[in-house]
């Protein structure tokens, strides 16, 4: 399955252009000191808010593609080894400006991107990101900085194989994350927006801003919008199905372990 | 709609200037990168047809924005070209005169430092990371002090600016087009002051002070060379070129850094006289302490 695509190439008579050099593995500049070599391994990313079965189902793929035989790594927002620590201190601290955190996620994501997802591509691994720059340009976006810049700031990204998008309404992702640690991010309800003093409220605002993100981008990259409202189990089911597809893999059979058990609801 | 634009858009006997500008601006819009394709009569396709049009986007970029009563006085040049020196007199003069201003330096945002430091010393830095580490901290500066005080008619002096990391970040072979965009939030200085010193002139004075140099600072990160002095002088030999380029595009104010350094000060002070009203940043009546 290709999930590419990113330009029409005809609307209405305006051409749109993908930039120069873009390739199928980037969005138009390869890496400076990294030729645009065709790594092996495969790249797929899960999107989705706090709240959407994210981290479950990845550690639910993790599981069954090592039980496949495949190598997995991952890798999510604010783990870098370079700059995870002082974003953490940053967004502590509320003294840091929108184009500042944007571009300090920056340098965490192309950090990651080098030292974690190219070495593992080049060793063939399959690299499940929880999360990708997608969420770093919603996130911006609904803070006003303009569309272009952040799509220039992430031109050199990889162009993941596969990008799955679980699709959740807030409230309902809301009330999962309630449930789960009884209580709600300052940044995942958009505080430092001024939307709302509710803490419900403003979650539930600044959620549908970052969804009309997503269906913008959704529409740029060509996201495989999955229904996170559905059972653990029936999303597990239709990412193996579309996963499996992708790399070649005819069992599709799974079944969690003991220790992961819990989550297969 | 602002009136600006009204006017612009009205019949103005403009011609020849108008598409002389034109020109201009998209020569310039090609060295910067900005509309490369691979196919040049698609380049063609992507440039404005309104000559107005593209003439105020590029000025944008090109020509200080308007929009706030402070001014901008910027410094640039490979290390050991003596812009630091000039802008601290510069700094000096204009202080003793009583002006309102705001002096800051490249890479000295508290926020970003540690990051910057860690990634120094355990040399974990690409040169994607390395300039968006130093674009980090530029914006730090830019939204908490740069533009505040621009805004509040402060005259900001900056000893290295956006130019900095153009010629150090493509020295390192980051794409011009990607930064270009990286920075295109800073706003465009007054005046950009280039002190220009030959390459030798420039290595003896930092290596006479300076016996250890650092690993980034030597471009030890390109392998160039195994002997840090000479890795430095390669490296600041394409930081050099890379300045050079800029001279046009973005109008520097080139000035012999070989020059004794009283007769330097001389031209940057006639030159910021001619250039920035200063009177704008006198000190203001009301707040004038009695003697």
């Amino acid at each position: 399955m290709k999930t590419g695509k990113t330009t029409k190439s005809k609307d209405g008579g305006k051409i749109v252009l993908a930039p120069s050099g873009a390739s199928p593995r980037n969005y138009g500049l390869p890496l400076p000191g990294i030729a645009d070599e065709e790594f092996g391994g495969s790249l797929i990313v899960l999107e989705g808010m706090d709240g959407s079965g994210r981290s479950t189902q990845i550690a639910l793929l993790t599981e069954w593609l090592e039980s496949e035989g495949f190598a997995v790594e991952t890798m999510g927002l604010r783990r870098s080894g370079l700059v995870a620590k002082d974003i953490d201190a940053l967004l502590a601290e509320n003294t840091i400006t929108r184009m500042t955190l944007t571009l300090m996620y920056a340098t965490d994501f192309y950090d990651q991107l080098e030292h974690r997802i190219i070495p593992a591509l080049r060793s063939d691994f399959v690299v499940l990101a929880d999360r990708y720059f997608y969420t770093l340009i919603a996130r911006a976006g609904a803070r006003g900085i303009q569309r272009d810049y952040l799509n220039g700031l992430y031109e050199m990204a990889l162009r993941p194989d596969l990008t799955f998008w679980l699709n959740v309404r807030p409230e309902i992702a809301f009330e999962r994350e309630f449930r789960k640690s009884h209580t709600i991010s300052y940044w995942e309800s958009g505080r430092d927006l001024s939307l709302s003093d509710d803490l419900f409220q403003s979650f539930i605002l600044y959620q549908a801003k970052i969804k009309k993100e997503f269906e913008s981008l959704s529409r740029r990259h060509g996201f495989l919008s999955l229904d996170g409202e559905a059972s653990v189990i029936s999303v597990n089911n239709e990412l193996r199905k579309r996963i499996a597809a992708h790399l070649g893999i005819t069992r599709t059979h799974y079944r969690p372990s003991s220790a992961l058990a819990p989550l297969w609801r | 709609m602002p009136n600006c634009i009204n006017q612009a858009a009205g019949p103005s006997p403009a011609g020849n200037a108008v598409v002389t500008k034109y020109l201009h601006s998209v020569v310039i819009m090609i060295r910067r990168g900005n509309y490369v394709t691979s196919d040049p009569l698609q380049a063609i396709d992507q440039l404005p047809s309104n000559p107005e049009e593209i003439s105020q986007e590029i000025s944008e970029k090109l020509e200080p924005s308007r929009k706030y009563p402070g001014a901008l006085i910027v410094v640039e040049g490979i290390d050991g070209s003596g812009k630091s020196t000039q802008l601290y007199l510069l700094k000096r003069w204009l202080e003793i005169n009583g002006y309102r201003l705001h002096f800051t330096e490249w890479n000295s945002s508290p926020l970003v430092k540690s990051a910057t430091r860690r990634g120094k010393q355990r040399r974990l830095l690409t040169p994607t990371t390395f300039s968006l580490l130093h674009a980090a901290d530029f914006a730090d500066r830019c939204e908490r002090q740069i533009m505040p005080l621009l805004h509040s008619g402060y005259l900001v002096l900056a000893d290295r600016y956006i130019y900095t990391a153009f010629a150090r970040d493509v020295a390192r072979h980051c794409s011009p087009r990607w930064l270009r965009n990286l920075y295109h939030f800073a706003p465009v200085p007054d005046i950009t002051f280039y002190f220009r010193a030959p390459l030798d002139v420039a290595v003896k004075r930092i290596m006479s002070g300076r016996p250890k140099l650092k690993y980034y600072e030597a471009g030890m990160d390109l392998n160039l060379s195994l002997d840090r002095a000479e890795s430095f002088r390669i490296f600041q030999g394409r930081i050099l070129a890379q300045y050079d380029e800029m001279v046009e595009s973005d109008n520097f104010v080139v000035m012999d850094g070989t020059l004794p350094v009283n007769s330097l000060q001389k031209q940057m002070r006639q030159m910021v006289k001619a250039r920035i009203d200063l009177s704008r940043f006198a000190p203001k009546k009301s707040t004038r302490r009695p003697l």
